[in-house]
Formats: C-alpha cells, structure tokens, sequence
C-alpha cells in the first residue's frame, strides 16, 4: 500500500523478502546496508533469535529516487522463513506493495522453496492480495554453492505463472545479484503505485 | 485487490498537525508519531529531539499487529492499547482505526492516564480526517497519471561500483 505524502511530496512503498528459512533474505538486505551510500539509507533492525534467524522481520528503510518531483521511498523487510513463524510472516505482509522472493538454489532445498511459494500465496490471499496483481521478482540465492539446481529447473519450479516474473541469480552474501533486485522490484512498485494512483484504488 | 493507497494531501497534513500539536501541549506527552499499520510513518509532532521515527513507526506496527494476533487467540478482537514502561520514557500506543495507530511517547512530565485520555480524543479525531483522506484517494484525485518508462530513473547503485557485478535475469 503506498503512501504519498503531497505536503512532503514523499511516496513510500514495503517491499518484503519472502523465502523460507536460511535462503539468505537477511544477507540481502545487510549487504544493501553495507554498501548504499549513507544518505540513501537508514539504520537496519534485527528482530533475530541468538542463533541470527529472523524472529519476526528485518527492517531497512531506503531511499533514491526522484519521481515527478518526488522522493521515492523504500522500506525493506524480511521474513522469518521457518515454518512455524507463520503468523508473524502474515504480519509483515500487511500493506506490502512488492516482493523480492528468494530462493535457495541447492538441490536439496527445492522442496522447501516450493512449500514458501505456495504459503506466499496463501498468506496473501488472506488480504485479499493477489499475487498476479502485485510486483514481485524471484532471486535464486547462493549461486556460488556446488549442489546447486540448474536455472532451468528452478524457473520451471518456482516461474511458472502467466506473468513470468523477472529472476536474478545471486550470491548474497558476497553482492551478487542483490542491487539487480533491488532495482527492478523497486522500479516495478513504483511504475505500479503511480499506475493505480491514476485510476484510483481497485 | 484491497491494496489501496492513502494521499496525505496539503490540508490533510495540517490537519493533522494541529491534531498532534494539541496532543502534545494538552498530554505533555514528549513526541507523538501518526503510524500506518504496515509500518509506514504518517505524520509526527513538532518536537525537538531528533528521533529514529521511521524504525520506531515499523516496530510499533510489528508490536501492535502481534497484541493484536494474541488477543485474537484469546477471542479478542485487538488489544486497542499497549503501554510500555521503561526507567525514564514510556510508550504508549493506541488504535486510530483499521489502518492506523498513534503512538506517544512521554516521561515523569505527565502520567499515563494523561496520555490516555487525551489519546483516545486525537485518535478519534485523526480517524475522521483519514476516513476522508481515503474517500479521496479512492476517488483516484491523485496528481499522477502512469509513468512512462523514461521516467523512472536508475535507482541504487553500490558506493564500490566494483562490489556489485551484473547478474542474468531482468524483464521479460
């Protein structure tokens, strides 16, 4: 759900990395963190357990770009990926405008991808979101391991609807592949929020 | 798709300026912040100390969206209220309405029962000026019309251009 701002000529949009749990949603956003200049940044929050998994989210504001005179805003957000965090991973979806979904190319946890896309779209439909209605694009995280699927497979498994989505490779930890999300999922819910602005909300 | 945005137009925030302002001085409540529920900062009170405002609008929102699950599980419909009571400062959230929370924050100045009474008065004031914020907004009085695509610019880029190499993937 965006938000504009006339009086401060602001428009701020949540963006939520979806996947399920150690797919590498909270690397995206720490390596985002790291290395945005420090205007365009604010500070990044945890909500971890003391084994570093996400409890309930991460969150990272971010802000770049100037859209007909005005500033576009960006708050980034994690899930918790573990099963039984579904309630609070129903939480963070409120009000989302996109979705970065992240995925683990290793062979062995191609099932568990599956089982994340499949409650994404369960938990969005308890919004009445539909998936087909709102940006999203798929990284296949963690490229450089050597049990990994073939892109091939991964699309076949997890990009398979009408409307391919944009996918990435990616390397989180090390960067790779992070700012090309970034960057498309934003320019997607930006091209999306004005789109809806025009006609009015559905 | 109840997706739905909400336009803070020109008059709407000084709408609710006022609204705030008049909280702070009638609660002595020591900041006060206008909170959308996904965690987006609506609009906050003049005052003096610089505040991380944006981290602390998306933690009141995860906060006050988990109360409201656990009153659910107990058959609630929401815990309309959450206070939290620290050495010095203290918090205090409260429910505007479906989309909204309006979250104070105040020291040994006032007392809660302050802050309570006068929260519930600026919460149901602000929620008259949302409900006709988002009548507008559904009206599609937006400035906009679609972007065309030469108009979204390039967005981030790594302060080590040498960080970040290029990956397969984009539109299609």
């Amino acid at each position: 759900m965006s938000i504009i701002n006339y009086a401060k000529r602001e428009i701020s949009f949540k963006i939520v990395y979806y996947g399920a749990g150690v797919v590498g949603k909270t690397a995206n956003l720490q390596y985002i963190h790291q290395w945005l200049p420090d205007g365009n940044r604010g500070n990044l929050i945890s909500l971890a357990t003391g084994d570093e998994r996400t409890l309930f989210f991460d969150f990272l504001p971010v802000s770049a770009l100037s859209v007909r005179r005005f500033t576009a805003k960006f708050q980034l957000y994690t899930v918790p990926g573990q099963v039984h965090y579904n309630m609070t991973r129903k939480l963070v979806l409120r009000g989302v405008d996109g979705i970065v979904f992240v995925a683990d190319s290793q062979w062995d946890r191609l099932r568990d991808n599956v089982d994340s896309f499949r409650n994404l779209e369960e938990n969005l439909k308890e919004y009445e979101y539909d998936l087909d209605e709102t940006p999203y694009v798929i990284q296949y995280n963690k490229r450089d391991l050597p049990n990994i699927a073939p892109i091939e497979y991964l699309e076949f498994l997890l990009n398979r609807r009408a409307r391919r989505a944009p996918a990435f490779e990616a390397v989180a930890v090390g960067g790779k592949g992070v700012f090309d999300t970034l960057n498309t999922v934003s320019r997607m819910v930006v091209v999306s929020g004005f789109a809806r602005e025009e006609g009015g909300a559905a | 798709m109840s997706m739905h945005e909400v336009a803070i137009h020109e008059d709407t925030a000084r709408r609710i300026s006022g609204v705030l302002a008049n909280f702070l001085s009638e609660s002595a409540a020591a900041d006060v912040l206008l909170i959308d529920r996904s965690g987006q900062l609506l609009a906050q009170g003049d005052t003096a100390r610089a505040l991380d405002t944006v981290s602390l609008s998306a933690l009141a929102a995860g906060a006050f969206s988990s109360t409201a699950a656990m009153a659910r599980l107990l058959g609630e419909p929401e815990f309309t209220m959450l206070f939290h009571q620290g050495i010095k400062e203290n918090i205090h959230v409260t429910a505007v309405d479906e989309d909204a929370i309006l979250l104070a924050t105040f020291d040994s100045r006032t007392t809660v029962g302050m802050v309570r009474l006068f929260a519930k008065e600026a919460s149901a004031a602000i929620g008259a000026i949302l409900l006709a914020a988002r009548a507008r907004a559904d009206r599609g009085e937006g400035p906009a019309g679609p972007l065309q695509t030469g108009e979204v610019p390039t967005t981030f880029r790594a302060r080590s251009a040498s960080a970040v190499p290029l990956t397969r993937g984009g539109d299609s």
